[in-house]
C-alpha cells in the first residue's frame, strides 16, 4: 500500500507538473513615506507602456481619478485640479492621472475616452495610466479619488494622502482649503522635510476590480 | 441598532444565497415607498416631509407634537436606504462622509452634536467603510429657551448633506421643516417618541472603564480591562480617521487582560493624550457597543507616521495568487477530468481490478478480436452509468442545498464499512478462496457467455465503486468547477471523468497489438492474480481505519463482524454447491448472516459525538483561528484533508510529516490548521467552495499578515514544494525580499 501510493504519486507528479500553478512570486509592495515608491508598470491613454522608473530624476505626482465621483468633479468643475496640473508642470513636475476603476465600473475608461476627459476639461496631466485590473491601486493602497502621491526625484514617496484639508464634496468646501499638495512641493522646493507627508484621503472609494 | 448591526453582517455574508430574497425584499420596498410617496401632505406634524432619491428616503422625527418652554427633547434625521447603499459614521473608515446636520433655530434654542448609532464595517473590498444600511435614526437633543411663549410656533429647519454610497457615491442633501406648536405643556408623540426611544437606547453606553492605548511593535494595542469576561467579537471603531487601518482585522491582544491589536494607520496621527470611539461586541450572544475614550501611551502623542518608519502593510496589499479551479474554463474543466480520470486507474484500490481486466483480454485475444471489443465496450457502459449515478446523486443533494463534494460517499460511516467488505471479497476472489464464475472481475471461463458480457459491464461498475475512495490530482479543481455550475456542465465534466477512466482497458480492447505486449499467459498470471488481492486488502484495512475515525471502537467491530459475515457467506454459498436442498439451506443461511450482519454493521456505524483526530501540535482549522495567527504575524498552513481521502493521505506521508518540514514550519513560525472532512462539516464544505473546491485535498498557505490572502498549493505535494510556499509565506523567499520596500 505504502509503495504502491508512492508510485502512484509519482506518477502524479508527472501529470501536476503540466499543471502547477505558476504561482508568481508578486512582491508585496506597499507605499510608505521615506521609502521607495512601488514600481509599477501600466498601459497609458496613448498606449504605451509607462513605468515609474523612466521618470527617475523628477519629481512625479499620482491623482487617482474618477470622472464621475463627485469629489473628483468638485475639483475639476472649479478649475482648482486643472491649475493645480498646469502649476505643476511648470516646476518640471510629471503629473500622471491614475485611473483604476474596471471595466463596467464607475469610472472606466478607455484611452479615447480618457483623452477626450482632458480636452473638455482642459486639464494637464503629463499622462494618463489605465489600470483597469486595479493593480497600480493595489500597490499604492489607493483607497479613494481623489487619492494623491508624491514621488521625489530619487523615487522616493514623499508625500501621500488627500490633496486639500476639506473633505466634503461641496464646492464652497474649497473655500479656504489648503492644498497639501502645493504645501509639500513647496517644502521639497526648499529642501525642507514634508511637514505633512501623510494625511487621510477623502472622497469616493477606489472602485477596485476583483481580485484574480 | 446593534441587532441590526449582527444582522447586517449576516446579510452580507449570505448575500449570494439570498439574492432571491434581497429582490423581493427590494420589491416590497419599493411598493411600500410608492404607497408612501402616494400620500403626500398627510406626514404628521412630528415628522418633516420626506426627502426621496432613489437610494434614501429621509425624514425629521421629532418626539414632540408640541414642546413646552425650556425643555429638552430629541429630534432624529432618518434615512431610510435602499438595499446596498449606505451612509456613513462620524469616522467614514476609508472613504465617504459622515451626514451632517446645519440648522436654523428660532432665537435661543440650541440643538446639540448627532447622537451616534454604532457603525458597522462595511466591506468594499479591500476597503473597509464604517456607516449604515437599512434604516438608521440619527438622535439630535434640542433645547427650547426657556422665553419661548406658548402659542408661537418653534420651527426647526435642519438642512443636512449626507454621502450615500452602493460602489458608487452619491452626495445628497435635503432640508427638513418641522413647525411644531409651543404650549404650556410639552406633548409628546407617541409612535415617534418610541422610534426615539427605541434609537437612543440602542446608543453605545459609556464604557465606565478607560482603554490604554499603546505602541505594540509596529502596530498598537488597546488595553480594555473592564471589558465583561467572555466578550467575542471585538471591534474598535476610532473618531479619528488617522489612527488606524480600517480594513484591518482586529485580534485579540495576546497576554495579560482583554484588548484588541490595532494597525496604525499610515497617515497615522495623534495630537492628544487621549482618543475615543465605538466599542462593538457580542457578549452572551447579544451584539453590545460601548464609547470608549481610551488614554494614549505618551510616546505615541505627537507622532506622525514617520519617514522610514516599518508601518505594517495597508489592507490593500495583497499577493495575488490565481485561485486554481475557480476560474477554471469548461474546456480546462473537461481537460482535467478526464487527465483525473486517466490517473484514476493508477489507484492502488483500483489498478489490480483493471489488471486482471486486461489479463483477462490477453487470454481471449486469442479467441476473437470482436469478442474483446465487445468487453471493452460493455466494462466503457459500465463505467458511465455508475459515474452518471454518482454524478446525478452528487448534484441532485447539491440541488437540495446540502453541501457536498466528491468523496461525500464516504462520509457514511456504512458505506465506508460497505466499501470494504466489498474490498475484502474482491481480494478473496482474487486469491483464489472463492469464484464466481467471472461475474465480478471478469477471470475465468465463459468470458464470451453472457456471464462474461455482464461480467465485463460489472467490472465498470466496480472499477468506479473501489475508485470512488480515490481523488486523483486535477480531479479536485474539475470537480469544484462542476459542482458550482449547472446540472448539464456538470454532468459533462463528470462524463469526461467517466472517458479518462475507461479510456486505458477500452484502448486495450481495441488495439490488440498492445496486448501482445503483454507475457504470453501461463503461470504468472496465477501468481501476480493472487499478489493483486492484497493491495486490496491494504485497502480494506485502511477502510476500517476510516471507519474507526468516524465512529469509534464500535465502527471496527461493525466492520470486522462485516467482513466476518461476508467471507462466511461466499464460503456458503460455494460448499452448498450441488444438490437443491443443500442449496436452499445454504442460501437462507447465506441470507440470514448477511441480514443480521448488515442490521448491526448499520446500528453500530453511528459517528460518536466527538471522535475527530487531533494530533499533537496540529490544531483544528476555524476561519477564526488562521485569521488570529495571520494576526499574530505568523504564516498559517491549512490541511484540508479527511480520512478516507487517500491523496490527503498520501501527501501527510511523503510531505507533511516529514522531518525537514516539521523543521521548516518550526523555524518559520508555521501555523499548522488541519481541517478534517472525514465527516460532514458544512463550515469546511463552505470553505472548499470558497476557494472553487467540492472536495479535498486542498493547501492553502496564508502569509503571516492581517488579510493576507492564501497561496494554494497544488494537489500533490513535495517536502520542498511545501518548505518553498511556507518561505513565501514567512516574507523569507528571496525574490520577495529583495523588493519588499
Amino acid at each position: 500500500m505504502e509503495s504502491l501510493t508512492r508510485q502512484t504519486f509519482i506518477a502524479g507528479l508527472a501529470w501536476a507538473g503540466l499543471s502547477l500553478t505558476t504561482v508568481a512570486a508578486f512582491a508585496e509592495s506597499a507605499a510608505h513615506v521615506g521609502q521607495p515608491a512601488p514600481a509599477f508598470q501600466a498601459v497609458d491613454a496613448d498606449g504605451r507602456t509607462r513605468s515609474l522608473s523612466e521618470f527617475a530624476g523628477k519629481t512625479v505626482i499620482l491623482e487617482w481619478t474618477n470622472h464621475e465621483c463627485p469629489y473628483v468633479r468638485k475639483h475639476y468643475n472649479s478649475a482648482t485640479m486643472q491649475t493645480l496640473q498646469k502649476d505643476m508642470a511648470k516646476d518640471g513636475i510629471v503629473w500622471l492621472s491614475v485611473i483604476s476603476s474596471p471595466p463596467g465600473e464607475q469610472g472606466y475608461v478607455e484611452g479615447l475616452k480618457a483623452k477626450e476627459l482632458t480636452v473638455q476639461r482642459d486639464a494637464a496631466p503629463a499622462g494618463i495610466l489605465l489600470d483597469p485590473n486595479s493593480k497600480v491601486a493595489r500597490a499604492y493602497g489607493a483607497q479613494t479619488t481623489p487619492h494623491m502621491y508624491i514621488i521625489d526625484p530619487k523615487g522616493t514617496l514623499a508625500y501621500m494622502g488627500a490633496i486639500d484639508d476639506k473633505p466634503s464634496a461641496s464646492p464652497s468646501s474649497l473655500n479656504g482649503a489648503k492644498s497639501y499638495i502645493r504645501q509639500a512641493v513647496a517644502e521639497m522646493k526648499a529642501g525642507k522635510p514634508v511637514s505633512e507627508a501623510s494625511t487621510k484621503s477623502y472622497g469616493c472609494a477606489v472602485k477596485y476590480a476583483p481580485q484574480s | 441598532m446593534i441587532r441590526h448591526a449582527s444582522e447586517t453582517m449576516m446579510r452580507q455574508r449570505d448575500r449570494r444565497e439570498g439574492r432571491k430574497t434581497g429582490a423581493a425584499r427590494r420589491l416590497l420596498g419599493g411598493a411600500l415607498l410608492a404607497l408612501g410617496l402616494a400620500l403626500p401632505g398627510v406626514a404628521l406634524a412630528a415628522e418633516s416631509a420626506p426627502v426621496t432619491s432613489p437610494r434614501v428616503t429621509a425624514t425629521l422625527l421629532s418626539g414632540r407634537d408640541t414642546v413646552a418652554p425650556g425643555e429638552r427633547f430629541h429630534v432624529a434625521l432618518v434615512q431610510k436606504l435602499a438595499p446596498h447603499w449606505h451612509t456613513y459614521w462620524l469616522n467614514p473608515g476609508d472613504s465617504g462622509e459622515p451626514t451632517q446636520i446645519h440648522w436654523t433655530l428660532p432665537e435661543g434654542a440650541k440643538a446639540g452634536e448627532i447622537a451616534w448609532p454604532a457603525p458597522r464595517a462595511i466591506r468594499v473590498d479591500p476597503l473597509v467603510n464604517f456607516g449604515f444600511e437599512g434604516q438608521v435614526l440619527l438622535p439630535v437633543e434640542i433645547a427650547v429657551p426657556a422665553d419661548a411663549k406658548p402659542g408661537e410656533t418653534f420651527s426647526l429647519k435642519a438642512e443636512a448633506t449626507w454621502l450615500v454610497c452602493e460602489k458608487i457615491c452619491i452626495p445628497e442633501d435635503g432640508t427638513f421643516t418641522l413647525d411644531l406648536p409651543v404650549g404650556p405643556a410639552g406633548v409628546t408623540d407617541e409612535a415617534a417618541q418610541q422610534r426615539i426611544d427605541a434609537a437612543l437606547a440602542a446608543l453605545p453606553k459609556p464604557a465606565g472603564f478607560r482603554g490604554r492605548l499603546a505602541a505594540d511593535g509596529d502596530r498598537l494595542a488597546l488595553a480594555l480591562p473592564g471589558l465583561p469576561a467572555g466578550s467575542t467579537d471585538l471591534r474598535f471603531f476610532p473618531v479619528s480617521d488617522t489612527l488606524i487601518e480600517h480594513a484591518a482585522d482586529q485580534p485579540a491582544k495576546p497576554g495579560d487582560g482583554p484588548g484588541v491589536i490595532l494597525t496604525r494607520s499610515s497617515a497615522f496621527k495623534l495630537d492628544q493624550p487621549e482618543i475615543s470611539g465605538v466599542l462593538t461586541f457580542r457578549e452572551g450572544g447579544e451584539m453590545r457597543a460601548l464609547t470608549l475614550v481610551a488614554d494614549a501611551d505618551p510616546a505615541l502623542v505627537g507622532k506622525a507616521a514617520e519617514a522610514g518608519a516599518p508601518a505594517a502593510s495597508p489592507p490593500a496589499a495583497r499577493i495575488p495568487v490565481p485561485a486554481e479551479g475557480a476560474d477554471l474554463t469548461l474546456l480546462a474543466a473537461l481537460a482535467f477530468a478526464f487527465a483525473g480520470g486517466l490517473i484514476l486507474n493508477l489507484m492502488p484500490c483500483v489498478l489490480p481490478v483493471l489488471f486482471i481486466k486486461a489479463l483477462g483480454f490477453a487470454q481471449t485475444a486469442h479467441r476473437s478480436r470482436a469478442e474483446t471489443r465487445e468487453q471493452g465496450l460493455l466494462f466503457l457502459c459500465g463505467v458511465l452509468l455508475t459515474f452518471l449515478v454518482l454524478a446525478g446523486a452528487v448534484i441532485a443533494l447539491g440541488a437540495l442545498g446540502s453541501s457536498v463534494g466528491w468523496g461525500f460517499q464516504l462520509q457514511s460511516p456504512p458505506l465506508v464499512i460497505a466499501l470494504a467488505v466489498v474490498m475484502v471479497l474482491i481480494g478473496l476472489n482474487l486469491i483464489g478462496a472463492f469464484e464466481i464464475g467471472g461475474a465480478v472481475v471478469g477471470v475465468g471461463d465463459g468470458l464470451a457467455s453472457r456471464g462474461g458480457r455482464l461480467g465485463a459491464f460489472m467490472t465498470g461498475v466496480l472499477a468506479v465503486i473501489v475508485a470512488t475512495p480515490c481523488t486523483a490530482p486535477f480531479m479536485g479543481a474539475a470537480m469544484g468547477y462542476a459542482v458550482t455550475q449547472p446540472p448539464a456542465v456538470a454532468l459533462s465534466v463528470f462524463m469526461a471523468l467517466a472517458l479518462g477512466f475507461a479510456l486505458p482497458v477500452v484502448a486495450l480492447s481495441f488495439a490488440p497489438g498492445l496486448l501482445r505486449l503483454l507475457p504470453k499467459p501461463g503461470r504468472w498470471m496465477l501468481v501476480l492474480k493472487q499478489a493483486f488481492a492484497f493491495p486490496m486488502f491494504a485497502t480494506a484495512i485502511w477502510l476500517i481505519w476510516v471507519a474507526s475515525v468516524q465512529t469509534g471502537p464500535q465502527g471496527v467491530l461493525a466492520a470486522l463482524v462485516a467482513v466476518l459475515a461476508a467471507g462466511f457467506v461466499v464460503w456458503l454459498v460455494g460448499v452448498t454447491r450441488g444438490g437443491l436442498a443443500r442449496r436452499a439451506f445454504g442460501t437462507v443461511l447465506a441470507a440470514l448472516v448477511a441480514l443480521g450482519a448488515g442490521w448491526f454493521t448499520v446500528e453500530n456505524a453511528v459517528p460518536g459525538a466527538d471522535t475527530q483526530a487531533r494530533a499533537g501540535d496540529v490544531q483544528p482549522w476555524s476561519p477564526e483561528r488562521v485569521a488570529a495567527l495571520q494576526a499574530e504575524g505568523k504564516p498559517v498552513f491549512v490541511n484540508f484533508t479527511a480520512a478516507w481521502c487517500i491523496t490527503c493521505l498520501a501527501n501527510e506521508r511523503v510531505a507533511l510529516s516529514r522531518q525537514e518540514v516539521k523543521e521548516a514550519f518550526a523555524e518559520l513560525g508555521v501555523g499548522y490548521l488541519k481541517a478534517d472532512w472525514t465527516n460532514r462539516d458544512q463550515r469546511i464544505a463552505q470553505a472548499l467552495a470558497e476557494q472553487g473546491r467540492a472536495g479535498v485535498p486542498l493547501y492553502l498557505f496564508y502569509p503571516g499578515r492581517r488579510d493576507g490572502q492564501a497561496e494554494i498549493l497544488p494537489q500533490l505535494l513535495t517536502p520542498d514544494m511545501v518548505i518553498a510556499a511556507a518561505r513565501r509565506a514567512a516574507g523569507r523567499d528571496a525574490k520577495t525580499a529583495a523588493n519588499a520596500p
